[in-house]
């Protein structure tokens, strides 16, 4: 984890050991994308010969765990929060709540229909 | 100019756009043609007043504004299509109306001057996009709080533009982007059915063009796989498969 | 309708995806080509999180060698703070050179 991890943090919102976690996480990803997709392209590609495709296999599991994009989790910007999360605005709920009524979120307003 | 020489146009025009057509829909072929008028055209017969308007002795002396400067004051200006065949789809997005509609009037107006005709601006559905939330932090779920966010959205067609004309208009258009609305563009050109060899004998002289432009296009992002997989495939643990 | 030959409905097949520049793929053989037409998404996913902006601090560091004079409030009310605090007595301790002796004086 800590290979992964930035020597200088830079992160600009809430911090949080959880968020620091996520951000290296999604680094890590970015980082070892292709790589990850060329595996799965060898494991897929049913022209190649079957030893190819196993051994793609048995590399792609011995991939470090912050490599994979399921670990990766959205975060609220504010709170640090990792449950109740809204996609487009990056905020849980509540704090999603307080900043639309105070006016900070563009476009957003209370609805009444 | 002096106050009062501003206002009398406004005046003017104000009264005299009471007895204008509405403004024109899209599929309708009427231009309105706002007369931008002073004192001396007041004998011409136009539409019924339906105001009393009698020349005003002190403004015969006056100096006017300039013409591009009273058209301000009223509808926009827009030229005719003679063909009617789409070159360009602009559509604007914006959060507030009054935003919106000020930069559509300032895009058919700068469409006119650089003689596109300009169609619309046609109102597209709104996109509503709507979130319930729970109003505590913790629990309670039974008190919910509802939020929406509208977007209102506006289509200016430009029939019979000239390609290089529709590209220097959406350019002059992002030069002066108005805070808080989103524009985009589907353009159209047209070419001829030997498009294919055309496309062929230029293809050396565009290559570098061409390049710079894919570029943006991100096709490189892809290709990271691709080259992944021939490194991978090169590599030793896998040259023993082969 | 009399039905048609295979082979003419491959030769058909061949023909599109010559005009279209498509794969020609009959059998309906898993290449795993959809893979490498996927978009990646590593670089939106990075980035999530806001980068850290520039602030008093930095802007020190930077012109240090200027010899340039910042005014940071924060620094200086906290520094007036601790001296309000040690002129009281209760500053923090001295830190100890050596690890503290276990003492184990009954277990």
């Amino acid at each position: 984890m800590s290979m992964f991890r930035a020597k200088k943090l830079d992160l600009g919102c809430f911090i949080n050991i959880k968020t620091i976690r996520d951000h290296s996480k999604r680094k890590a990803f970015a980082q070892h994308e292709p790589e990850r997709q060329a595996l799965r392209y060898i494991i897929r590609n049913t022209t190649l010969p079957a030893r190819t495709r196993a051994e793609a296999q048995l590399q792609l599991t011995r991939m470090h765990c912050y490599t994979r994009p399921t670990q990766i989790r959205g975060r609220c910007l504010l709170g640090g929060k990792g449950r109740g999360i809204l996609r487009d605005f990056k905020m849980s709920r509540y704090n999603f709540r307080m900043q639309a009524l105070e006016g900070n979120i563009p476009g957003v307003q209370k609805a009444s229909w | 100019m002096s106050r009062p020489n501003m206002i009398r146009p406004i005046r003017h025009a104000l009264l005299r756009q009471l007895a204008q057509q509405p403004r024109n829909a899209l599929a309708g072929f009427l231009s309105t043609r706002s007369q931008s008028t002073t004192v001396a055209d007041n004998v011409k017969p136009g539409p019924p007043q339906l105001v009393n308007e009698l020349p005003d002795p002190r403004e015969e002396n006056e100096t006017r504004l300039p013409r591009a400067v009273q058209a301000l004051y009223l509808q926009p200006l827009r030229r005719e299509a003679e063909y009617g065949v789409p070159s360009c789809d602009l559509q604007l997005r914006s959060f507030s109306i009054p935003n919106l509609e000020f930069f559509c009037d300032f895009a058919i107006r700068a469409a006119y001057y650089l003689g596109l005709p300009a169609f619309g601006p046609v109102p597209l559905p709104k996109i509503t996009e709507r979130w319930t939330v729970p109003r505590s932090h913790f629990i309670f779920k039974k008190s919910q709080e509802n939020f929406e966010r509208i977007t209102r959205r506006r289509l200016i067609q430009i029939r019979d533009g000239h390609p290089e004309t529709v590209q220097i208009w959406l350019a002059f258009l992002q030069k002066h982007a108005h805070y808080g609305i989103g524009m985009k563009a589907n353009i159209w050109e047209y070419g001829k059915l030997e498009i294919g060899k055309q496309m062929d004998g230029e293809l050396k002289s565009m290559q570098e063009v061409i390049e710079q432009k894919m570029e943006h296009l991100g096709r490189d992002k892809t290709l990271g796989t691709v080259e992944k997989v021939k490194e991978l495939l090169a590599s030793e643990r896998f040259r023993h498969t082969r | 309708m009399a039905a048609v030959p295979r082979a003419r409905l491959l030769d058909l097949m061949k023909v599109q995806c010559q005009i279209f520049s498509t794969t020609y793929n009959p059998d309906g053989i898993r290449t795993g080509n959809k893979i490498l037409r996927q978009r990646l998404r590593g670089p939106t996913l990075a980035k999530y999180y806001p980068p850290r902006g520039p602030t008093i601090n930095t802007l020190e560091k930077e012109f240090k060698p200027w010899n340039l004079e910042t005014i940071n409030e924060q620094e200086e009310d906290r520094q007036e703070h601790l001296a309000g605090v040690r002129s009281r007595g209760k500053g923090a301790p001295k830190k100890k050179r050596t690890a503290p002796a276990a003492t184990d004086k009954k277990r």
